[in-house]
């Protein structure tokens, strides 16, 4: 069971076992934690109890209410916080089996680091192994033809780009034969894939695919009479 | 377009409560699971503030086909329109869930993983902040449609660690990104082709700690019933220990009822011109 323990002038007068669901404290005598002194407000502040979380909110009181020095209007307790109401002291304190509790909780769960420790940590890690931290650059890919047009190279920016006739095709290709989506690249976690959709021939390396293909730097693509290669470089961006 | 979907969601072994929550929504055909963190009741609230926001918006984005200079923050220009309406209400979510944890010491700290997958005839975009996953299953395939934002995939890729040591690392809970933990969230969206009888899984790191790829692909290639296979995947991570929450949400592409692009669609393509 947790425990709030009053102190004043570094004396302790008082210590009160958490047995309910919530404390008030105050300088009305029905508080549970009543302090007999004009720097506290009448009904001050009040501590509630939720499973193994304590929750101390200030009541908008006169003078206000301090924990580790800072005012606050409410505050999730930790073990040990020292709270401040007007000129008497109140200390927090957890039972070992409650600090045990919140350990092993807290190895458990699923944290979030913010960026500028995640870099301090694996740069540290780095640097033990003797590695430098490298720049992670984006490897963008690029469209460059051979065969068939004058498009030159193009690079593949969009998440999805579709090759066709149809004239939202970010590659317009021509021909009688050719479909408004002949096929597609889509940038995926693991890279670059084609994938054919118009039921039209799309050969890699003079292989016709089936679905989906995965490109790997200098695969050559055919579509109809259109030839073109297919390589990535590293973009000028920072990851 | 025929969808066959189910999902399923469970507290697992060890947890008190389910801090996991999902949504089907199957008039818009857009799917969302996210799994919550943060002290008491927090972490239910953040995954449940975050997927119900982004379904509401992106939703609203569809019904008045918005143009993108009218959504949350300025729209990426590497992605479709709904693309857009879906990394929106990534970042509007964020938006809503971060302001509550400053303006509640109860929600303080707290965040969440998300997954959203939006499915149409032209395009499969698919989402995430955090460490929940989704997965393309095609013919005998599992590929991921997410990257992991946590520790132990940075020091992967810089090679600090091996895949062996990746797997019992300490770290491996320790998230890079989340909704809701600052004021912006950069989230990775991808976008690729539908195909008939494709099949795609959400599911937050409840299953995947304890049950892998190619063993999900092996229990999802041997079912058709979407509702059984969700059961099974489940108890699966349960028999292995059920450490954390485990969701899952399954969706089988039927029939896609693209544009047809049939020989004779073409003729008529050319002499439209």
């Amino acid at each position: 069971m947790a425990r709030v323990i009053l102190v004043f002038n570094k004396k302790v007068i008082k210590e009160y076992p958490f047995g309910k669901d919530n404390m008030t404290i105050g300088r009305n005598e029905g508080n549970d934690i009543a302090i007999d002194n004009l720097a506290v407000s009448g009904l001050h502040a009040r501590i509630d109890k939720t499973e193994n979380t304590y929750i101390l909110t200030d009541l908008q009181s006169t003078n206000g209410t301090f924990v580790n020095d800072k005012r606050i209007t409410s505050h999730r307790l930790q073990h040990k916080d020292k709270i401040i109401v007007g000129k008497h002291l109140l200390f927090f304190a957890l039972s070992k089996e409650e600090q045990a509790k919140v350990k092993e909780t807290e190895l458990d769960r699923t944290m979030i680091l913010d960026t500028a420790r995640q870099k301090d940590l694996l740069a540290k890690q780095a640097e033990k192994k003797g590695m430098e931290v490298p720049i992670k650059k984006e490897k963008i890919g690029v469209i460059s033809f051979i065969d068939g047009s004058d498009q030159g190279e193009i690079q593949l920016t969009k998440k999805l780009t579709k090759i066709g006739k149809a004239e939202t095709s970010e590659i317009r290709l021509g021909g009688l034969l050719m479909p408004p989506t002949a096929a597609t690249i889509s940038r995926r976690p693991n890279g670059y894939a084609i994938t054919t959709t118009g039921g039209k021939t799309v050969k890699v390396n003079n292989q016709a695919i089936q679905e989906s293909h995965f490109l790997k730097d200098f695969d050559t693509i055919e579509i109809g009479s259109y030839k073109f290669q297919f390589y990535t470089q590293e973009s000028e961006d920072e990851k | 377009m025929k969808l066959t979907t189910a999902g399923l969601s469970d507290v697992g072994l060890k947890r008190g409560s389910n801090e996991d929550y999902f949504v089907m929504d199957t008039s818009t055909n857009l799917y969302i699971v996210a799994d919550g963190m943060g002290g008491h009741l927090a972490g239910e609230i953040a995954s449940k503030i975050a997927a119900n926001t982004i379904q509401k918006n992106v939703n609203h984005w569809i019904t008045k086909d918005s143009p993108e200079d009218e959504l949350f923050d300025f729209p990426d220009s590497t992605l479709s329109r709904r693309g857009n309406y879906i990394l929106s209400g990534i970042r509007l979510a964020n938006r809503v869930v971060y302001e509550m944890s400053r303006e509640h010491a109860e929600y303080k700290g707290m965040g969440t993983t998300i997954v959203v997958l939006a499915i149409m005839h032209s395009a499969v975009i698919a989402a995430n902040v955090g460490d929940s996953r989704i997965y393309l299953i095609r013919g005998n395939m599992i590929e991921p449609l997410s990257k992991e934002h946590n520790m132990v995939t940075e020091q992967l890729e810089m090679g600090l660690i091996s895949k062996e040591e990746a797997e019992t690392s300490p770290l491996r809970h320790i998230l890079t990104r989340s909704l809701g933990s600052s004021d912006t969230v950069d989230a990775d969206i991808f976008e690729v082709e539908p195909m008939n009888n494709d099949c795609f899984l959400l599911c937050t790191d409840g299953l995947t700690d304890h049950v892998s790829d190619d063993e999900i692909l092996r229990i999802i290639r041997n079912g058709d019933d979407p509702e059984h296979l969700c059961q099974q995947l489940v108890s699966e991570a349960n028999e292995r220990g059920g450490n954390d929450n485990i969701t899952v949400s399954l969706i089988f592409v039927d029939r896609l009822d693209g544009e047809r692009q049939g020989l004779l669609k073409r003729f008529w393509y050319f002499f439209k011109k």
